[in-house]
């Protein structure tokens, strides 16, 4: 299986590309038998990442930290759900069917990934046409590194349940 | 959340409605056991659309009017395609009529099967929500994104793309898929039409309430075939009327607990309806046999008044899109221009086309250089706000003894009965400001 890598956004909407800018990275170090794609809908992930592991997604997050700070989540089967109000995606429309309700979700329907690991990186703002903000544009490299390291490391699939 | 009135009376207030495409809200006040008021307040900051059109050139109201709603671009395409080439005078060759039909199909699949599937269908099944429901029907959820699936690869075929697609343009395409590129999507159609089939037989199992509704049901009506991309106005009390004289005999009003404009026909005060139920209610002769049989099979006679039913009318037409999708790819050949010069020239332009949700109408002024010097777009969801309301203050009655919750609930459930597009809806009144 072939790994994938994900970066999740938009953007023309400031800080939520990053996923966007950090998937870039990645693929601009050409790793073998590593897939890196860029989506704005979260909900083709659903098919995207079958037969896929293991999986990195990267999406902008707001769960209150410093801008720039980076989260780490593994999110596979048996592992809890995703803090849903940090991933802009309560679910409630569909214009909103964000990264949490994907996994929720793909959880329900037996299609998430058995290595998932989601990377959060803490946005300021999301303004129409801007650029990155400054602390989340300094962290772009360092999150293209930890991608690249998650891809060549063991990712934990499983916690006994 | 509710207030309990002093006299005995309750309001209740939804602050945030779920599993509808924008922002609303609802309000309803109880007094004793009746039902004293019912607002359906969308919230959703107004839009400016028509607005920030004047000024543009008569290319560009394809491009601009699809960002009104990511569910629904094909609908705002095509309409203003029609109004625009309408008022330059423009008809364009029968084979971009019908490739604006296959592209509506797409448009139709993906978004009737969101809506069936993901959003109506936990109502009926008794969830909060896809997600929850998934745990218990996977089959349910896999066909409706299955369907939503073939409905996003139809899109992105003939449009380029399955969100706002790209490849629209006044005059036609500038690019027409290859005859080839068409047959080889059959399998996924073939397939889709199969679901579809599923679909209606799993959604006319569910339970609905009695309840029928009155209002003048208005939809487009075509030469031939089920109205999608084009057609002229009829309604259900026997008038007809061509697009060009919407503006005359649909009239909008603002509300002041609203963002959308509420539409009435003129000369009627009575709310009218547009939608699935007004579609196959004023044409359910022309389905094509595969779509007729499933209705019929699914207990649903030449009418449906009962809203409730609306699930199962869409999922009529998941079937209806998907054949006449593959009708329209296996006629297909290859040769003809993708598009027609459409130069522009100054008059007034209207255009109409069935949105999923209910009849789209665009209206175009351009000068002599192409310049729109105004617009209007009168979208179905602030059509339809009147019906929903009344929907509301008619059931509510008969529900005044549920508690808060299961209140909340139905009410809900009955607002999506129209599948409401709130981002379509938004509106905003003209202000006049008066000094003395």
């Amino acid at each position: 299986m072939t790994a994938l890598v994900v970066g999740l956004g938009d953007p023309a909407r400031g800080d939520d590309g990053v996923g966007f800018a950090i998937a870039r990275a990645v693929a601009a170090r050409a790793l073998p038998g590593v897939s890196v794609l860029v989506r704005r809908d979260p909900a083709t992930l659903l098919d995207l990442w079958c037969g896929h592991a293991p999986v990195v997604v990267v999406d902008a997050v707001r769960s209150g930290a410093a801008p720039g700070t980076t989260h780490r989540l593994v999110v596979g089967p048996g592992q809890p759900p995703l803090p849903a109000g940090s991933w802009a995606s309560s679910g409630r429309g569909t214009h909103a069917f964000g990264l949490a309700a994907v996994v929720e979700l793909a959880r329900a329907l037996h299609r998430l990934p058995e290595q998932l690991v989601v990377i959060g990186v803490e946005a300021a703002s999301f303004g129409h046409g801007d650029p990155l903000s400054d602390p989340v544009r300094q962290a772009v490299p360092a999150v293209a590194d930890l991608v690249v390291e998650l891809l060549s490391e063991e990712v934990p699939s499983h916690v006994p349940r | 959340m509710t207030h309990k009135l002093t006299d005995g009376g309750r309001v209740l207030q939804v602050g945030t409605l779920a599993r509808v495409e924008g922002e609303g809200a609802m309000r309803i006040a109880f007094e004793g056991g009746d039902v004293a008021d019912v607002h359906l307040r969308i919230y959703e900051p107004p839009r400016f659309y028509e607005a920030f059109l004047r000024g543009r050139a008569h290319t560009e109201p394809p491009d601009i009017t699809a960002r009104i709603c990511g569910i629904c671009p094909v609908a705002y395409q095509t309409s203003a395609c029609w109004a625009i080439e309408d008022a330059c005078g423009v008809v364009v060759p029968e084979e971009v009529r019908l490739m604006r039909r296959l592209l509506y199909c797409g448009e139709w699949i993906e978004s009737h099967a969101l809506h069936v599937f993901l959003l109506h269908a936990p109502d009926f099944l008794g969830y909060d929500g896809a997600i929850e429901m998934a745990t218990d029907h996977p089959d349910v959820v896999e066909l409706g994104l299955r369907l939503k699936k073939a409905g996003n690869a139809l899109m992105e075929l003939v449009g380029g793309r399955s969100v706002h697609p790209v490849n629209v343009r006044v005059g036609g395409f500038y690019r027409f898929p290859a005859a080839a590129e068409l047959r080889a999507f059959r399998p996924e159609l073939e397939r889709a039409l199969a679901d579809a089939l599923t679909a209606v037989s799993v959604v006319s199992g569910f339970e609905f309430p009695e309840f029928e509704q009155p209002y003048e049901y208005v939809s487009l009506r075509a030469e031939t075939g089920y109205p999608i991309e084009v057609g002229s106005v009829v309604t259900s009390a026997g008038t007809a009327f061509p697009v060009s004289e919407f503006a005359e005999r649909i009239e909008e009003r603002h509300v002041p607990h609203s963002n959308a404009l509420h539409a009435r026909l003129v000369g009627g005060d009575a709310p009218y309806a547009v939608g699935p139920l007004a579609r196959y209610s004023l044409n359910s002769d022309r389905l094509s046999a595969v779509a007729r049989e499933a209705a019929r099979d699914a207990g649903l006679g030449d009418t449906c008044r009962n809203p409730f039913r609306s699930i199962v009318v869409r999922a009529v037409e998941l079937v209806e899109a998907c054949h006449e999708a593959l009708r329209i790819i296996d006629g297909w050949t290859d040769g003809t221009a993708p598009s027609v010069e459409v130069p522009p020239r100054a008059g007034e332009g209207y255009g109409a086309s069935e949105a999923p949700r209910g009849t789209l109408f665009h209206r175009y002024v351009l000068d002599a250089a192409g310049i729109i010097r105004d617009a209007q777009i009168v979208p179905p969801t602030s059509q339809n706000q009147a019906s929903v309301e009344a929907d509301l203050r008619a059931m509510a009655a008969t529900w005044s003894d549920l508690d808060d919750h299961a209140l909340q609930h139905r009410c809900e459930h009955a607002i999506r009965n129209y599948d409401p597009c709130i981002s379509c809806a938004t509106h905003f009144l003209d202000l006049t400001v008066e000094r003395s």
